[in-house]
């Protein structure tokens, strides 16, 4: 608009020009050239200020519009913040519940650990007592192994010399006494080793390994052949599957059922009978050694297996009764059972099951 | 007695009744003529190191054989083991444990301090006679030994 300021000087200037140059020319005179001046000059200043005018109400209907619409997009924009307000609002709230319940649980978590941790005192203690036990139950085998052989010794010699260096100055009934006094030595010497062995098992770590149980059977059943005093023995051995455990103790087991079952087949007089067999039950593979010796009354069934239990004197079978509790600890240990079945002058069953493989303790 | 330069079998128990046991056992093998007796661990090492009560011996002329009880009184049998096979006076002798103890542990230390055979004493007398005799024949005759 500014730019009107110079037209209002130039176009005056400009027409007054004009006038003069046509007066001077001769086209008009004096006063028809002052009225062609001002009729012009209002012309286009009429014809300036129209145009202005249009410019100015387009601008200012522009200008209309612009505002109404800032409004709109206004009111648009405040709805919007209204509802996000809400929603805002909204997880707040449920954010705040969710930190009150967070906190219960972290409380209780707390609590919980508190219980945990007075668990853990008392089970170290424990631990700490066990390992106390333990290291006198060692020192006291150890003291039973040691100190406790020398007197038999003892005993068990000087008899000997006594029967040797005294042997004219005994009768038979006076070497018969002695001997006596020997056996029951040695008879004490294997009880010794017997409790030790069972006492060991309890602390001894189990090694599991794949055994073949087939070839340890013929092998613990070759060695003990040597021993065999003349009887006539009939041995079979079906084929065993394969079981997982530690081999030493293992061994243990199947030489003590086969010494026994030897040990019971020695009255028969016609030919004894020892069968080694299995079959599978489910998870487990099961053992047995059967042998058609002298048997045992069913109603004793659940002695068999305690320690020092015996159904014979010591007169009859020799022996000290861990035999078979030996089995039953280390079968026990191995995650398996141990049984038995016999009838009386028909002989006896003596089973025991093995988890299949992979499954041991 | 035996001349303390001329003992061939170090005998070291402190159980009498063994020591009788074990000379008898000995006699009866005619393996027994030179055999000097230590009943507990100290007085085995001034024997076989010529100190205290033996200093009028000569370490050269030791034992040809020692026969090692484990558990002995003042110092204790593998102490007595340690100390002869780490001198180098006294190393080459023969030791041979002989005791009632079967524990692996014993065993294991034993070994590990380089003795040169375990024996477990039997209960058995007789099978103890012939241990004896086992190795009084196989460290005093069959074995070569340095002495």
């Amino acid at each position: 608009m500014r730019r009107i300021l110079p037209f209002a000087l130039i176009v005056p200037l400009a027409i007054g020009w004009l006038r003069l140059r046509g007066e001077q020319s001769g086209y008009y005179n004096t006063e028809f050239g002052i009225a062609l001046f001002a009729t012009s000059t209002m012309v286009i200043f009429t014809a300036l200020i129209l145009l202005s005018a249009r410019f100015l109400n387009a601008a200012d209907t522009e200008r209309k519009r612009v505002v109404e619409e800032i409004w709109e997009l206004n009111e648009g924009l405040e709805q919007r913040v209204n509802e996000r307000t809400r929603e805002l609002e909204s997880v707040n709230k449920d954010l705040r519940k969710e930190m009150f319940e967070r906190g219960r649980v972290v409380e209780a978590l707390k609590q919980s650990e508190q219980k945990i941790r007075t668990l853990n005192e008392e089970l170290e203690q424990r631990l700490s007592e066990l390992t106390d036990v333990n290291k006198e139950l060692e020192a006291f085998s150890y003291s039973v192994s040691h100190d406790l052989r020398a007197p038999l010794r003892a005993i068990d010699g000087f008899s000997r010399i006594l029967l040797e260096d005294y042997s004219d100055k005994l009768d038979d009934e006076g070497r018969r006494l002695f001997s006596v006094i020997r056996k029951n030595t040695q008879n004490m010497g294997e009880l010794i080793d017997d409790l030790l062995a069972f006492s060991r098992l309890g602390r001894q770590e189990v090694m599991p390994l794949e055994i073949d149980m087939s070839k340890l059977a013929q092998s613990i059943f070759d060695e003990l052949r040597s021993g065999l005093q003349g009887q006539a023995l009939k041995f079979n051995i079906d084929s065993l599957p394969n079981a997982c455990g530690d081999r030493a103790m293992i061994r243990q087991v199947i030489a003590n059922l086969l010494s026994n079952a030897i040990k019971f087949t020695r009255p028969k007089r016609e030919c004894a009978v020892i069968e080694v067999g299995s079959s599978a039950n489910g998870t487990e593979n099961v053992y047995f050694v059967r042998d058609n010796g002298i048997g045992f009354d069913m109603n004793y069934a659940d002695k068999l297996f305690g320690v020092f239990q015996r159904l014979h004197s010591q007169n009859e079978f020799e022996g000290t009764g861990v035999g078979l509790a030996l089995v039953k600890r280390i079968v026990n240990r191995h995650g398996g059972r141990a049984w038995a079945e016999g009838k009386i002058g028909e002989g006896a069953t003596f089973y025991f099951s093995l988890q299949k493989e992979g499954g041991a303790e | 007695m035996t001349d303390m330069n001329e003992v061939e079998i170090l005998l070291i128990e402190d159980n009498p009744s063994d020591e009788e046991l074990t000379q008898r056992a000995l006699r009866k093998n005619n393996i027994a003529n030179r055999l000097h007796v230590a009943r507990d661990g100290a007085e085995a090492l001034e024997f076989i190191f010529a100190t205290g009560a033996y200093t009028g011996r000569k370490v050269e002329n030791g034992p040809k054989l020692i026969l090692l009880d484990l558990k002995l009184p003042k110092v204790d049998g593998l102490e007595v083991l340690k100390r002869v096979k780490t001198d180098e006076r006294t190393m080459s002798i023969p030791v041979v444990v002989l005791t009632s103890s079967k524990e692996e542990r014993d065993i294991v230390d034993s070994y590990k301090l380089g003795v040169n055979s375990y024996i477990v004493k039997p209960v058995d007398f007789d099978k103890f006679v012939e241990a004896v005799a086992q190795l009084g024949i196989y460290w005093l005759l069959l074995n070569q030994s340095l002495r």
